[in-house]
């Protein structure tokens, strides 16, 4: 192992998550000589997550039973007085997954098509160099220095490596969903394809989940609440009586937290030879707290550039750029709306959510949250103050 | 800053807020270089277990 940290690099991708995996697969797709460094001991460790991934055919990925434990269709949205809307169809189809295996899977998936990975190795710190960086690395308690022209930081939640460069990615702790979830087996589901996501104040200002995943399913929740902590919420919402029960006989295999950025995307994502993408550059569904689709499109755009930039012998920040135009061209606007939303979301009472719902009546076929509003207000006017800035 | 080992998910929230650089996590072990520390408390707030503490 140690010998891939002494060689250079045009390209050091540091993080193993989706986003890492998915850069380095295409800048050594596109001929850059790659290394990938991940933190932990075993890629994929520990989870923090609830394992929902969107559908992969996009990523040419197929959905192998290796990783998927579910086929997802869709899901109920449940308001804090138990109704149930439905959404099936569209985003919300997709899988869940065991990310341990298909975290690793993805990190071979880069192997093979030529990246090198040092895993139990933490990147340090980061000293430019002649037209790239110096990259200081500790495996195993020694130190390394490894060179090379662009660095992709995808070190997720943490987002210290873009830091170390001096991109400003750390996170303000009021945009950031702490999450506490059980995997537990046992639990008798609404539907075994379908995610069941609860609003209200058992979790607030984010939302309590439910997503099936075969034999078990991720039970867990995702709060911003300065005194009291995710893991009181959680345990508190194992026996709330809207599960009527259904967790009665349930029992855990597994316990898993973390913190989701729902902010929006940082701002500077692109500097001199360097990217940020994933959770690191904030690239998350503010609605949904979801990052894996994000991660893994923006992780081949950057993975795709970084290429790109090593063929031309070019790693400034303005070919860099290219990057940053692409995801923003895609994700931006998507992702500040639903900034918007989320900001209104969070602001509504157990009364104001229960009257949306009852608005709303059933089934939905796509969340298109325009025409939901409009639907609301017609019916419910005085929710008028929440929605005019988003409508005007 | 202090961290409850026994509480501590290693998740690694505290690290992505504390904007000093104070906080690492290394492996499952959370480490705060108390010299960088601006007693600012986000990770205190972000930290899913009430792991941290002042």
């Amino acid at each position: 192992m140690r010998w891939v940290l002494k060689d250079e690099y045009d390209v050091v991708v540091v993080g193993a998550g989706p986003a890492g995996s998915m850069a380095s697969y295409y800048a050594s797709k596109n001929g850059a000589k790659t290394l990938l460094v991940e933190k932990s001991q075993e890629i994929g460790e520990p989870v923090r997550c609830a394992e929902a991934v969107p559908k992969l055919e996009e990523f040419n990925i197929p959905p192998s039973e290796e990783f998927v434990r579910s086929y997802i269709k869709g899901g109920y949205l449940i308001a804090p007085n138990g109704r149930r809307i439905e959404v099936r169809g569209g985003k919300t189809e997709g899988y869940v997954v065991e990310r341990k295996i298909f975290d690793k899977y993805l990190a071979i998936r880069s192997a093979r098509a030529g990246t090198k990975i040092a895993v139990k190795s933490r990147v340090v710190d980061l000293y430019p160099y002649e037209d790239g960086f110096k990259v200081k690395i500790i495996h195993l308690g020694e130190e390394y220095t490894v060179k090379t022209k662009i660095v992709i930081a995808a070190d997720g939640m943490e987002s210290s490596v873009a830091e170390m460069a001096g991109l400003k990615c750390k996170k303000n702790p009021m945009e950031v969903c702490s999450c506490a979830e059980y995997e537990m087996t046992g639990v008798k589901l609404l539907d075994k394809h379908m995610m069941e996501f609860y609003f209200g104040d058992l979790s607030p200002k984010g939302y309590a989940w439910i997503f099936p995943k075969g034999d078990t399913a991720n039970v867990g929740l995702g709060v911003i609440d300065k005194k009291k902590k995710a893991i009181d919420y959680l345990n508190e919402f194992l026996e709330h009586p809207i599960l009527e029960g259904r967790l009665k006989d349930a029992t855990p295999v597994e316990f898993k937290c973390g913190g989701v950025p729902v902010g929006g995307p940082i701002e500077k994502t692109v500097d001199d030879n360097i990217m940020v993408v994933g959770d690191a550059a904030g690239q998350v569904s503010p609605l949904t707290g979801g990052g894996i689709y994000l991660a893994m499109s923006c992780g081949s755009i950057a993975g795709e550039v970084a290429g790109k930039a090593v063929k031309k012998g070019d790693y400034s920040k303005e070919t860099l750029m290219e990057y940053e135009r692409r995801w923003k061209e895609r994700f931006y606007n998507t992702l500040m709306t639903e900034l918007k939303y989320k900001n209104i979301l969070q602001k509504l009472s157990e009364k104001e959510l229960n009257i949306i719902a009852e608005v709303i009546d059933g089934k939905l076929e796509e969340v298109d949250v325009k025409k939901i509003m409009f639907k609301v207000i017609k019916k419910a006017p005085s929710l008028l103050k929440y929605f005019k800035d988003v409508i005007g | 800053m202090r961290i409850n080992y026994e509480r501590c998910g290693y998740c690694g929230a505290c690290v992505g807020v504390c904007k000093s650089m104070a906080i690492e996590l290394i492996e499952n072990r959370v480490v705060i270089y108390e010299e960088r520390c601006k007693r600012c408390k986000a990770c205190i707030i972000v930290c899913p277990l009430k792991a941290l503490e002042e």
